[in-house]
């Protein structure tokens, strides 16, 4: 480009201008950083465990869980290897489950289960002792997993839980809660809804969607994200648990 | 084993920490000042790296440790603030709390830290 061009002269940002930033420091960014360091400092990590695992953190999601849902839909093989042994179908779509970081999460070290729904089984899973997730395969938990609320409520009232996300189980579908642990991880493989005939993988995989693979949703047509739920109000008190 | 192992780190009053919950620059409130869209803060992630690195080490402050101080710090002090927000604050006052930091030396750090953020 020549010098004086008009579009040079006009200057980058008038043309592609900036998305909108903070432009302030809070003092949370402060905050992380200044501990970060100071854990560094005092040997709890190093720096490039942090960056290694902040990657991890950054680049893992639901995507391979739904893939694998969709596999085991479309391939009754995949499907036997899934429930046998969940690991090494993890491996099959992309996940190698015992290396995650490709250096190793102790907390993710652990055995993964597939939980298969049938039309009168319904699974979902919960951590009512801290949050564990599976995360190398369906990325990090959703907030309301990690509250009390969820984890005591689901496991004594599960029916209501899944009612205020806006999922009625008739009475004759049994439910069953699966409770993480530090060994012990799980994923729901949902029954494959009506309307879904003749469908790819790819097609199937979209409505997979994080909450089908927790269990507080079922898959749908048309619905290729985790639905607004209903809010209800609650029938018991926190006074009452 | 930590220091303050088996003791209520929710008795512990951390000022510093008091001070940060109580001026409130929560993501939710700055991002919108700003007109940013994204709805977590650009730290969340480093975050959840310091959280794995430390549940590697194991013995500083372990994973169930950490996740009973957030549940119950979460919930008894730093009921005001939203996630992730509190999820930080809560791994701070653990870590002092626990004696793993001392508080003058992170009160010390984020002055250091934020000079060094707003320097020219």
């Amino acid at each position: 480009m020549a010098h004086g061009d008009d579009t040079h002269e006009t200057g980058h940002d008038d043309l592609h201008p900036h998305a909108p930033m903070v432009e302030e420091i809070t003092d949370f960014e402060v905050l992380e950083i200044a501990v970060r360091e100071l854990a560094i400092e005092k040997g709890l990590f190093t720096a490039e465990d942090h960056r290694h695992f902040t990657e991890f953190a950054e680049q893992i999601g639901p995507t391979p869980a739904a893939r694998l849902v969709a596999r085991a839909w479309l391939d009754p093989e995949f499907k036997r290897l899934a429930l046998e042994d969940a690991i090494a179908a993890s491996r099959a779509v992309g996940v190698d489950w015992l290396q995650p970081t490709g250096f190793g999460t102790p907390s993710d070290f652990t055995a993964l289960h597939v939980l298969e729904d049938t039309p009168n089984l319904h699974h979902v899973v919960v951590c009512t002792l801290c949050s564990c997730y599976p995360r190398p395969i369906l990325g990090n938990s959703p907030e309301w997993y990690r509250t009390p609320n969820y984890r005591r409520r689901i496991v004594r009232w599960p029916r209501q839980v899944l009612g205020e996300f806006g999922l009625h189980l008739p009475e004759d579908v049994e439910v069953r809660v699966e409770d993480s642990n530090q060994k012990h991880r799980f994923l729901v493989l949902p029954v494959r809804p009506a309307g879904t005939e003749g469908w790819s993988e790819d097609q199937l995989a979209e409505i997979v969607t994080r909450d089908c693979l927790i269990g507080v949703a079922r898959p749908r047509p048309g619905v290729t994200w985790n639905a607004v739920r209903a809010v209800r109000p609650a029938i018991r008190a926190a006074a009452n648990y | 084993m930590s220091e303050a192992q088996g003791q209520n780190v929710s008795a512990v009053r951390i000022p510093t920490l008091d001070r940060i919950a109580a001026r409130g620059q929560v993501w939710a409130r700055v991002a919108e000042k700003h007109g940013v869209t994204n709805p977590l803060p650009p730290w969340q992630s480093s975050l959840d790296g310091m959280c794995d690195a430390l549940d590697r080490n194991g013995e500083a402050l372990p994973l169930l440790e950490r996740r009973r101080d957030e549940d119950l710090l979460s919930q008894a002090m730093y009921s005001a603030l939203p996630a992730p927000e509190n999820q930080l604050v809560a791994l701070a006052h653990s870590l002092v709390a626990r004696g793993v930091i001392e508080e003058e030396t992170l009160a010390r750090r984020m002055v250091a830290v934020r000079t060094r953020l707003e320097a020219a």
